[in-house]
């Protein structure tokens, strides 16, 4: 995945194809113009501050947002064949939403009814799982049993795609290491893809495959977790040559366990290299570097 | 349109234990007033001979209870329906519901169809059942059990079947006269909130009075007038009072199931009115507005 419009067509593989894509509410631009693609069998990290555009871009895709541009998910119109679409990709758009009044197993009866490719004897074995139980109304769990309980639903469904909004935000580390275990071996089966935001980046990285970076509404960075060790390098090094590596006009300067590290688009040059040793760059630093505000970076640097 | 019957069970599964409580409390105090409590009749009635006084009585407290029991489920309901379109978001469950793949026409009409016909029926049928229990201590208490087993059942049942599908085929029509009320009310919830029916209230009474003192044109004081009395006699009245047919119980009740067909056929016949293609026509812009709203709703939900 790129952000090159070029790399942005769709080929039979592709589970979500957009292109120029912009949604506005008024005056304001939520997304703004931009460009990418999923293809089957990825985990696709969506990143970005509060108010970035990543909810508005989900609901898009689901076809609850009017966009502008070009956009085909699961080679459908998302607004228009809402209906079609939200029976091959599953959406969970927050946390603790689930009707309060209802009990675990009428919702799997609803869904039985509502859901085309729902599986409620797939519910009941994944809710087994948990510590929910079925008779369980939903308003007496708590936050992170209601979102395993969503998940256990929504991994239910056989679909193609999965949109995750949040899905773990106010819950504790326990219920979103829960969340994501059941996400992984339950769901993700290689064919199927995933695409989540969060702001948990550290405890998902390692679950991702690609990265998309959203920055006041335009899409920043959209690469695979493979691409981005080629294509970012990391610099430790020693504060004594702070100054040096400044000069070299890296993305992002840091502090590390023990030092200093700049972050670098690319290979620097063999005399700035020679000056560190070369890190993995993590994708929170990446997404600091990629999504600061230039005014606050004279601040702290 | 093939999600409804779901939807229409999510009601079921939300409301039923309200509904069997507004059933069972008031027979249940009824049954326990009657039983305990002292009956007291006018001197009128109490010159009716034992089979006529017991003929008016089993009569008279079935059709109230059947009455009460309708109007309580019926009021509920119609708050129930005129408050659907935005209960969901108090619990943010309506982005749950957004998830699902069911249109948002359906999701619309599923509450109204529920709420507006199928309660107001259930509560009649239902009424009517309820009300031989209550019929059998009202009698039993004031003129002995053994008078209420001598009544002419047969021809008391089937006066009151026809009375209930006089009702009953009458409950579409009364709808379909108040759709445009019941759809503003809905619209005007859904935009403002709480506000809604009370600025709905303020805003007609505002616009009726203007026409009539300003421009001698009462004519929104004179089609909300017509609307609610070819509502109210859709259900009963259209033809005539059943009343003249005969003023004593024994005699009349023979008459009824015939006047309530002639009464049926002239409510039919009302519904040829230009007003109603035009309640109708509106009512179709407030749904489709409803249905826009929700839809755009969906991305600020």
């Amino acid at each position: 995945m790129t952000t090159a419009e070029q790399q942005a067509a769709p080929s039979a593989d592709t589970l979500v194809s957009a292109r120029h894509l912009s949604v506005r509410y008024g005056r304001k631009t939520a997304v703004d113009d931009v460009s990418f693609t999923i293809p089957k069998g990825r985990v696709v990290g969506l990143l970005g501050h509060n108010g970035a555009g990543k909810s508005t871009l989900m609901k898009a895709l689901v076809g609850l947002a009017a966009p502008e541009g070009e956009l085909s998910v699961l080679g459908l119109h998302p607004q228009r064949d809402r209906v079609a679409l939200l029976q091959g990709a599953c959406y969970i758009p927050d946390v603790a939403i689930l009707p309060r009044w209802a009990r675990v197993d009428e919702l799997i009866t609803l869904m039985s009814r509502l859901q085309p490719r729902f599986s409620a004897q797939r519910a009941r074995q994944l809710l087994a799982r948990t510590s929910v139980g079925l008779s369980d109304k939903v308003k007496s769990l708590s936050k992170g049993m209601v979102a395993q309980a969503h998940l256990a639903l929504v991994a239910s469904i056989d679909a193609r795609l999965m949109i995750l909004d949040e899905p773990t935000l106010g819950l504790d580390v326990l219920s979103r290491k829960a969340f994501y275990e059941m996400l992984i071996d339950e769901w993700c089966d290689g064919e199927r893809s995933v695409l989540v935001s969060t702001h948990q980046v550290e405890e998902v990285e390692s679950l991702l495959s690609d990265v998309l970076m959203l920055n006041e509404g335009k899409l920043v960075l959209s690469i695979s977790l493979e691409e981005v060790d080629r294509r970012f390098v990391a610099l430790s090094h020693d504060p004594a040559v702070a100054e040096q590596m400044a000069a070299a006009h890296p993305l992002l300067k840091y502090r590390v366990q023990g030092g200093s590290a700049a972050l670098f688009d690319g290979e620097p040059p063999p005399h700035v290299q020679a000056l560190g040793r070369r890190v993995r760059p993590s994708l929170v630093d990446l997404f600091v570097a990629l999504t600061r505000k230039p005014e606050l970076d004279r601040q702290h640097f | 349109m093939k999600n409804l019957l779901p939807l229409m069970l999510r009601e079921w599964l939300q409301h039923r234990f309200a509904w069997a409580l507004l059933v069972l409390v008031p027979v249940a105090v009824s049954l326990l007033l009657l039983s305990v409590g002292s009956i007291q009749l006018d001197d009128e009635m109490m010159a009716m001979g034992p089979r006529q006084l017991s003929l008016m009585l089993a009569v008279l407290s079935m059709v109230i209870t059947a009455t009460v029991l309708l109007m309580l489920l019926a009021t509920t309901s119609l708050f129930i329906a005129l408050g659907s379109p935005r209960r969901d978001h108090g619990d943010r469950s309506v982005e749950f519901w957004l998830s699902m793949p069911s249109g948002h026409a359906e999701s619309l009409l599923a509450p109204m169809l529920v709420h507006l016909l199928l309660v107001p029926a259930a509560a009649l049928v239902i009424g009517y059942v309820a009300a031989i229990p209550v019929s059998m201590v009202v009698v039993g208490r004031v003129t002995g059990l053994g008078e209420w087993f001598a009544l002419p059942w047969g021809q008391i049942l089937a006066t009151l079947a026809a009375l209930l599908l006089r009702t009953l085929a009458g409950l579409p029509m009364a709808v379909l006269w108040l759709l445009p009320l019941l759809l503003a009310a809905m619209l005007a919830n859904a935009l403002f909130r709480r506000w809604g029916l009370p600025l709905l209230v303020v805003v007609m009474v505002l616009l009726a009075q203007g026409l009539e003192r300003l421009f001698g044109q009462p004519v929104l004081a004179d089609t909300l007038g017509a609307l609610l009395f070819n509502a109210a006699t859709s259900l009963a009245g259209a033809g005539g009072s059943p009343g003249e047919q005969g003023s004593i119980p024994l005699e009349a009740l023979p008459a009824l199931p015939g006047w309530a067909l002639r009464d049926f056929a002239a409510a039919v016949q009302r519904l040829g009115q230009p007003l109603l293609v035009g309640a109708l026509l509106v009512s179709a812009g407030f749904f489709a507005a409803l249905v826009a709203w929700r839809r755009r709703g969906a991305s600020v939900a």
